[in-house]
Parts: C-alpha cells; sequence; structure tokens
C-alpha cells in the first residue's frame, strides 16, 4: 500500500494505491478516503498513458515523464506527487551541457568561453523548421566549453556548449 | 481543360492539388525530393519524378524541363515559393506551360508592394503607409530614420511572400534592429530575400482578406471576406469567415473595395486583396496575394466554392460561368493552424516521427494534411502540417463544432499547438468575436477549469503515474517520446 499526496492547481488530496497489478486492469485507488476504480491504458510509465477512466469519467491525458503536469483537453495542469513514506527525492537532472534540442543550422551563438550567464539566458539560435530558435542556458554559471559555430549544422543531442 | 498537370510543390499544398484535379478528372504529376519518398502527395500522383540534390523541387528550371518531358501543360506552383515567381511564370509562358496562378503582368504589379500600395491610393482608396523602399538588416541608420518618419509603432514586413508569418510590431526604436534581423532571417529561410519594408501600424486593428475569382474576360467576383488576426508567435494560426465584427455597410465596402483592386492589378484565378481594420471599422488596404492562400478551405467552407478546381478551370481559359450573386455566403467557417512545435516551451519546433494520429470527424469537419500515422515531419520544412477546418450555421454551432473537433484531435509523436489551440478557443474575447491585434499579444484567458470532482479524478491519475515511474525499472521507449529529443530537453528550463 502507497499512501501519496498529490497537488493539483494547488487542491491537496491523499491517494492510496495497493500494488499495481501486472497487466493493465482496474485499480482500486482511494481517494480522501473514498474508493474507485481506475482504469489507464498503461501502467509501463507515465508517458505510457492516454487515457485513463476513473469512476464513470472518461478522460484522455498525457503525462509529463518528470511528474510535473498532465493534459488533458481541457488544459494543463501543474501537479506535485510526494510519497511520505519515501525518503530520498526523486533526481534532478541538472547539468551545464546544453545540447541541440533538434537538428538544425546554428545560426548566431551569443555567449563566449568564460563568459558567465544566467538561467534562461539565450546562448544560440538554431535554425530549424525555418524558424529561428532560441536556446537558453539551463543553469546559472560560466561557458567553459563552447563546441559549435555560427554556420554549422548540428545533429539531434549533439553538444553545443558547457556552462559549469 | 488540361491534359495533364505538374504540381511544383510538396506537402499539404501539393495534396490539395492532386485532390483537386482528380476531382477534374486531370492526370498529376509529383515531383519528389528522396526524403519524401514516402510522402502523401507522392504516393496519390499518377506520376512521381524524384529529384535528385543539390537540385531541388522549388528550381524553376527544373520544374520547366519535366513539365516539357512528362508532357504537362500546366504547373500548379501550390501557395509557396513559385507561386509568386516572376522569372519562372514568365519563362513557363514563353515555353507555352500554363502557370496556374497568378501571369507575369499580374505580378510584376504585386510583388512591388510599396508601388502597388501607390497604385491603390491615386485610385482613390484608404492604404497603410510603408517606407520608400524595401531594406537589408545592415542598413541601420535608414531603417531607423524611416521608422521615425512613419512614426512608432511600425511594422516589420517581409518583401516577398507572407506564407503565414504574421506581422512583427515594433514598438520603440531600441528594437527596431533586432524585429528586422528576426524577420529578415525568417524571409531569408523561406523565400531566399532578405528584404524587409516597414509600414506604420494600426492598433489596434484587424486583419480582414477579401478572396476572390477572376476569369480571363473579365468576370470577377469576391467570395466574402476572412478575419486572420490571430497570431501567436508572429504566426497566424486561426481565420474565420466571414468576419466578425463589421457592420453590414463596413462588411459590403470592403468587399466592394478588394473587387476594383483586383481589376486594378489584372489579377486571374484565385487571389487575395489584403486589409487592416481600425477601431472604427475604417479599412486600409495592405496588399494583394495573387495567389491561393493557406486559409482557403475556411472561405470554401461558407462558400461551398472549390476554389482550387475553380483555380484550375480558370487558367485552362475556361469563363467563370457564375455571378456575384451566385456566390452565397452561408454560416461561419473556423480554420486552425496545426503545428509541429510545443507551445508551452517557447514554440520550439517539433519534428518527428508521428505515432498515433486521430483525426476528428463528424459532420462539417475537415482536415487537410500530409500526415497520417507513421508520417515524418521534416526538420528541413516549416511546422504547419495540418489544417483544421470546420462549418456551422451560424458561429455559435461553428465554435461548438470548433471546440469539439480540437478535442478530438489527438497525435503521439511530436509536440503540436492544439493544446494551445484548445486555450484560445476557450478565451472570452473569441468567443464573442470581439478580438483584434491586442489578443495576439496578450495571456490567453486559462481554461474552464473542471470542478473538484474531476480534480480528484486526475489526482488519481497521478498517483498511478507515480508508482508506474517507480515501478518502471525495465527502460522503456513509448510511442510520445520516440524522437528522443523530448527526453533530452527535460533538461531545458521551464
Amino acid at each position: 500500500m502507497s499512501k501519496l499526496h498529490v497537488t493539483i492547481e494547488g487542491h491537496e488530496f491523499v491517494v492510496e494505491v495497493g500494488a499495481l497489478p501486472r497487466h493493465d486492469e482496474p485499480v482500486r485507488v482511494t481517494i480522501d478516503g473514498t474508493p474507485v476504480m481506475v482504469s489507464v491504458s498503461s501502467l509501463a510509465g507515465p508517458e505510457a498513458i492516454e487515457w485513463a477512466v476513473v469512476g464513470t469519467h472518461p478522460y484522455e491525458l498525457s503525462v509529463d515523464p518528470d511528474l510535473r503536469w498532465i493534459d488533458t483537453p481541457r488544459g494543463r495542469y501543474q501537479i506535485q506527487v510526494r510519497d511520505l513514506e519515501a525518503t530520498v527525492a526523486r533526481p534532478r537532472s541538472g547539468d551545464g551541457r546544453v545540447k541541440a534540442p533538434i537538428p538544425g543550422r546554428i545560426v548566431r551563438v551569443l555567449v563566449e568561453p568564460g563568459q558567465p550567464v544566467q538561467v534562461g539566458q539565450p546562448v544560440v539560435v538554431l535554425e530549424a523548421m525555418k524558424m529561428e530558435n532560441e536556446i537558453q542556458a539551463p543553469r546559472a554559471g560560466t561557458v567553459s566549453d563552447l563546441h559549435v559555430s555560427a554556420g554549422q549544422v548540428v545533429k539531434l543531442h549533439e553538444l553545443l556548449l558547457e556552462i559549469s | 481543360m488540361f491534359k495533364k498537370v505538374l504540381i511544383a510543390n510538396r506537402g499539404e499544398p501539393a495534396v490539395r492539388v492532386v485532390r483537386a484535379c482528380r476531382d477534374l478528372g486531370i492526370p498529376v504529376v509529383a515531383l519528389y525530393e528522396p526524403d519524401d519518398r514516402g510522402a502523401l502527395y507522392v504516393h496519390l500522383a499518377d506520376e512521381a519524378f524524384l529529384v535528385e540534390p543539390p537540385a531541388s523541387y522549388r528550381d524553376p528550371d527544373l520544374v520547366i524541363a519535366l513539365a516539357r518531358q512528362c508532357g504537362a501543360d500546366a504547373v500548379h506552383p501550390g501557395y509557396g515559393y513559385l507561386a509568386e515567381h516572376l522569372d519562372f511564370t514568365r519563362t513557363c509562358e514563353q515555353e507555352g506551360i500554363v502557370v496556374i496562378g497568378p501571369g507575369s503582368a499580374c505580378l510584376e504589379l504585386t510583388t512591388n508592394k510599396i508601388a502597388a500600395l501607390e497604385r491603390v491610393r491615386q485610385a482613390g482608396f484608404s492604404t497603410v503607409t510603408a517606407s520608400s523602399r524595401a531594406f537589408t538588416p545592415d542598413e541601420a541608420d535608414v531603417l531607423h530614420a524611416e521608422a521615425e518618419r512613419l512614426g512608432y509603432p511600425v511594422i516589420v514586413k517581409p518583401w516577398s511572400g507572407g506564407r503565414g508569418r504574421g506581422t512583427q510590431v515594433v514598438r520603440e526604436p531600441a528594437r527596431l534592429l533586432d524585429v528586422v534581423r528576426e524577420a529578415a532571417a525568417a524571409a531569408q529561410a523561406v523565400f531566399g530575400n532578405p528584404r524587409v519594408y516597414l509600414e506604420a501600424a494600426v492598433l489596434p486593428s484587424r486583419y480582414v482578406e477579401v478572396p476572390l475569382l477572376a476569369d480571363n474576360y473579365g468576370a470577377l467576383v469576391h467570395m466574402g471576406e476572412r478575419d486572420s488576426t490571430i497570431q501567436r508567435n508572429k504566426r497566424k494560426v486561426i481565420t474565420e469567415s466571414p468576419a466578425p465584427g463589421l457592420t453590414p455597410a463596413q462588411r459590403a465596402a470592403v468587399r466592394g473595395a478588394a473587387v476594383e483592386i483586383a481589376r486594378l492589378f489584372g489579377c486571374r484565378g484565385a487571389c487575395t486583396v489584403e486589409f487592416v481594420v481600425d477601431a472604427d471599422g475604417q479599412y486600409y488596404f495592405t496588399e494583394v496575394k495573387p495567389r491561393l492562400q493557406v486559409e482557403h478551405p475556411a472561405t470554401e467552407m461558407v462558400t461551398r466554392i472549390d476554389a482550387v478546381r475553380e483555380q484550375i478551370r480558370l487558367a485552362s481559359g475556361q469563363p467563370l460561368g457564375f455571378g456575384q450573386d451566385d456566390v452565397r455566403i452561408a454560416g461561419t467557417g473556423f480554420l486552425c493552424r496545426i503545428n509541429a512545435e510545443d507551445p508551452w516551451r517557447d514554440y520550439l519546433p517539433s519534428p518527428g516521427r508521428i505515432g498515433m494520429f486521430r483525426v476528428p470527424g463528424g459532420p462539417n469537419v475537415r482536415v487537410d494534411t500530409y500526415a497520417f500515422s507513421g508520417a515524418e515531419v521534416s526538420v528541413r520544412y516549416e511546422s504547419l502540417f495540418a489544417k483544421l477546418t470546420v462549418w456551422g450555421a451560424n458561429r455559435e454551432e461553428a465554435l461548438h463544432r470548433l471546440r469539439r473537433a480540437l478535442t478530438e484531435f489527438a497525435i503521439t509523436g511530436i509536440n503540436t499547438n492544439i493544446s494551445m489551440l484548445r486555450q484560445m478557443v476557450s478565451d472570452p474575447d473569441f468567443i464573442a468575436g470581439t478580438y483584434d491585434s491586442e489578443f495576439s499579444h496578450r495571456r490567453l484567458e486559462p481554461a474552464a477549469r473542471p470542478d473538484g470532482e474531476s480534480l480528484r479524478d486526475l489526482a488519481a491519475v497521478a498517483a498511478l503515474a507515480f508508482l508506474a515511474r517507480v515501478q518502471a525499472a525495465r527502460p522503456i521507449t513509448p510511442t510520445a517520446f520516440t524522437s528522443g529529443w523530448h527526453r533530452d530537453s527535460r533538461r531545458l528550463p521551464q
């Protein structure tokens, strides 16, 4: 039995769930003391959830792999899930390597090695799908390595620069 | 009628032209680059010619040579680059190949947008005020002087084409060069011409365009008007026809002006005359697009006229065969551009392979797209990959249907702007039809939130998602994330 605290758009719920079934069968869930049957398209992972039927209410939705939001046709909901019985916080990826999020061509490099940068500061302009896209610094720090220059074509996930 | 039509385009425009040709019983030929081997328009065509790089399907000489080779007596350039290419059109005319689009005489008048404004002004119509010529981004001093002369705010527009590139407003001198540089880069990427010009902005305003059909013998009709005011990320996203919020007198005036202006330019086939309308309903001419437009399905919904079929028929020399009174505009049509991008992450483009592709159906719903389940959305081309068009007997009915259709549309494998469109069509200003140019810049009203019971349901799903994540010891590659960069993009700041 897991006891989870779920916050959605500022509303808090206590959700209790027994062991997850082996196959994608309906699960009995207790929300704030009220039991309900929940079917989801797949329990292979958050990304595999495409629909759910909670009690008598059907939903089409998608869930952020990092569990920060749920999308439904009615909008995006900020969520937070905490397991009060677990002691380890979930890991956050936060390294300073900036990689190409899409294949494309470097139009401009906006920083120089050694330059201090702030979180969210544009560092590179990448052209793809006939649009210019600003790639932003994932964290504050100093540009330690610059691997690309203007005009260069980059592959998906190619390392552009590093911030340390 | 033509013996055979060659399509000098790809993607959705090519699919649209294949369909129109097939409906008319005309054999149709596609050109494709190796990447497009699996493309829908290639498979639907009667013949398909591979174009090996570095040659391109947009190469005028190659298109003309292939038209000769395959015996096509007409070329359809779609609604892109070649549709407004003067040299290409001129050469085709010399070679005896009909271009299903504007003739060179019309193009000579419309491609110089500043001279076009002057022509319309001299005919007695109000126009916007533009810079004296087009500029490149390095002409900083002249650009600043021109912007001062016009008075801020000014709009930066590409000298060539439009193609859904929305207008970019500059409100202060400090921003001018940045916006010019950005607009020039976008124009370079799409049209190969970085030049831009400036226009004194009419704000707040609505962007109203009147589509027309004309034959070679002087018959010319308008097909109502569309409102394409709504932009996001500097690109048009929603169009409706007829334009909401015009009085009957204003509507008649703008339609009448469009007919006379189209005649000034000798437009043939399908064309569009574009205006901005200020808060008082006064209209100002901005430009003539002498070709079919991306938004034409909205007009097709309210007129029940197949604009591409008519365009092909008129280009073949047939007379229009109907008059203005025969064009009946009924109900309301909405068109949404569905783009492969992530509106929640700065509109980052989202190329990749489409997994699940469920299109909306039912009465009066239409989807124009090159995409299907398993199709590739290429990083090389623009992010527009589908157009959703709906019709209703009145605006309210059309709105319900639009919301319903957007809810039915489900795509995995790439990110799309569908969730943002759902939010836009729930915005009070949009529902009331009272939006103007400011709508594109302001924050959207949050969508109607479900009641507490629904939040409780979502909490249950969130809990299961959490446990599924914990339990997922084996690596999984769900369809929604197979294009790879999604996983990595989690590192991008929020």
